[in-house]
């Protein structure tokens, strides 16, 4: 860097020429440099996977941590998605004069998109964030260099548990989250809209196909592995002592939630 | 934690503070040789290492007591709501706080929401276009259908996530490391309320933007459905541009929904910040307590807000 630091160059006679291709740059350089080593960390996780390198203990209690702990938060997510969603589709519903078609209405959204979603940015705030915090803090106060030390190696102990942990938490927070919504949609088309129970879930049942459930599965499947790998990638790449943490915590969050953003569309389209 | 009864004895808190860091990392180098000797998971010292990082601090009493907890807050963010109304009403603005806060809150989230919304419009039309051509094969109606959907609830309620952890984290982590570094124990001591010196130019500047944010969102996601929906579905833009569904009872639900979202937004992240305690740790406990928080009020409000204007304005 040296004599072209940022601030020098703006002040020069060419400065505001350079900014632009020199932010450009800076941002390209920097989203690179952050792909590449999610990319890196996906490898060495992959390369540990063989079971006699996992740390049980560790993966025991993050499913614990992660996954039982956040039934309450994703179950009352998902119980009002499933409302929303019959009160979003009421009204095309009616429009076609169609009622027996509102279960399948509500729930066709909401297993195969707004279900895996809105539960991946839950998951996302709660467990991925906490997670980037808490390998920061370990980070910044030299605890990975302490177990490196110990030959103890961080990502095989620290990462490989943690990404386990969240992709299968995810999975199965997911089938949860779809049973709450299918309650939530029932009771909410029972109250607003006097559709029985019986005629919501018939229509449900007969209409949905498995893939349906099975499209939305496969999606938090690879949601959990981004927020697993972004926020593990954030934690361990935090520098800058206590304000880097909250730092990474940020960025780390605003990254997998557009990772899972991406990562809808791509699926929503190739599957 | 009742920040005001904590702050009125500065010097005892500074102390309190710095121990409770310091407890904080010397327990968590415990922690960490603990689980290195592979601790039984019953042992006590894992139970604290679970119960310290979890967003919902309280641990065997399970949903009850997060209940509890939940209603607390709840109760400590309607108390901030009051006094912020009070501030705007009799507050001593400083020129240009607002604007600054804009500037952060909009302007820095504008490329990501650009991004975000144009992925979430996509993804809309591509569902719209595959549910609604399983009933009908018709794909005629589908431009006005989305775009009704896309004014009345999603452009918001979907675009006010990505915004909520993008918003939600930058304010709570910013006011939690001012409380962490007691500088709004500094701002108290100079007779500056912190609601009304912090909280209320943050909550005017996300209302004001996050409806703007939202409502160019809201563009962008039609713009980028549009698109999809002509290059997937062979649907024209023109038969796409269908606005005779729009009723003025959407416009009014959409912008009130965007609106309330932005106040939400604000509040719960600065009501997380405010009450930051225990070092850096803390910052980072409190951002995702204000991330989840801020979702999960968008979500209910939704459900209000639109059971609401179901009932009010009937769709058609």
């Amino acid at each position: 860097m040296g004599p072209y630091e940022r601030g020098e160059l703006m002040a020069g006679p060419d400065g505001a020429l350079l900014a632009f291709p020199r932010f450009l740059g800076e941002r390209v350089l920097a989203l690179a440099s952050q792909v590449g080593g999610v990319g890196i960390l996906l490898k060495d996780v992959l390369v540990r996977l063989s079971p006699s390198q996992i740390d049980r203990l560790e993966l025991f209690r993050n499913l614990g941590r992660m996954g039982v702990k956040s039934v309450p938060i994703i179950s009352a997510t998902a119980a009002f998605t499933g409302g929303i969603m019959v009160i979003q589709a009421a009204p095309f519903v009616q429009q076609f004069q169609a009622e027996a078609f509102i279960g399948w209405a509500a729930t066709f959204t909401t297993f195969r998109e707004l279900g895996p979603l809105l539960i991946a940015l839950i998951f996302n705030g709660r467990v991925g964030a906490n997670n980037t915090a808490e390998l920061g803090t370990m980070k910044v106060t030299d605890q990975v260099d302490a177990l490196r030390a110990l030959s103890i190696d961080p990502v095989s102990y620290l990462v490989v548990p943690r990404i386990l942990a969240m992709v299968s938490m995810m999975v199965v927070l997911c089938v949860i989250g779809d049973a709450v919504a299918l309650g939530g949609a029932v009771l909410t088309a029972d109250l607003l809209l006097d559709v029985s129970p019986n005629l919501f879930l018939s229509s449900a049942v007969e209409r949905l196909e498995v893939w349906d459930f099975g499209l939305g599965l496969v999606k938090s499947l690879l949601f959990g592995l981004m927020i697993a790998l972004m926020s593990c990638y954030y934690g361990l790449a935090t520098k800058g002592g206590a304000p880097g943490v909250g730092r990474a915590v940020n960025a780390s969050v605003v990254a997998s939630a557009s990772g899972v953003f991406i990562v809808d569309y791509l699926l929503t389209f190739i599957l | 934690m009742d920040r005001r009864d904590d702050l009125s004895s500065g010097a005892p808190r500074r102390v309190s503070v710095n121990e409770r860091h310091a407890e904080y990392i010397e327990g968590r180098a415990r922690l960490g040789s603990a689980s290195l000797a592979e601790e039984g998971p019953s042992s006590d010292l894992n139970h604290a290492r679970m119960s310290e990082t979890s967003p919902f601090a309280s641990d065997e009493a399970g949903f009850l007591a997060e209940f509890r907890q939940a209603l607390k807050e709840l109760v400590g963010v309607l108390r901030l709501g009051r006094q912020t109304l009070y501030y705007i009403m009799n507050g001593t603005r400083e020129p240009g706080d607002i604007a600054e806060q804009m500037f952060a809150i909009g302007n820095r989230s504008m490329p990501f929401m650009v991004v975000t919304m144009a992925f979430i419009g996509a993804i809309i039309a591509y569902q719209t276009a595959l549910q609604s051509s399983r009933l009908v094969p018709d794909l005629s109606m589908m431009g006005a259908t989305f775009i009704k959907l896309l004014i009345r609830d999603l452009a918001a309620s979907v675009g006010a996530l990505p915004l909520a952890t993008r918003v939600g984290a930058g304010i709570a982590a910013e006011i939690g490391s001012m409380v962490v570094t007691e500088q709004v124990d500094a701002l108290r001591m100079s007779n500056a309320d912190p609601v009304d010196y912090l909280v209320v130019p943050r909550f005017v500047a996300s209302i004001i933007m996050g409806t703007v944010v939202l409502l160019i969102g809201g563009f962008v996601a039609f713009a980028s459905g549009m698109f999809v929906a002509n290059v997937a579905f062979d649907v024209n833009p023109h038969t796409f541009m269908n606005l005779s569904l729009i009723t003025s009872g959407d416009l009014i639900l959409g912008f009130l929904k965007c609106l309330t979202y932005g106040g939400a937004i604000a509040l719960v992240s600065a009501q997380r910040g405010l009450s930051t305690f225990g070092g850096s740790e803390g910052v980072g406990r409190s951002t995702t307590e204000a991330v989840v928080g801020s979702c999960f009020s968008i979500i209910v409000l939704n459900l209000v807000i639109s059971s609401i204007g179901y009932v009010v304005f009937p769709a058609l």
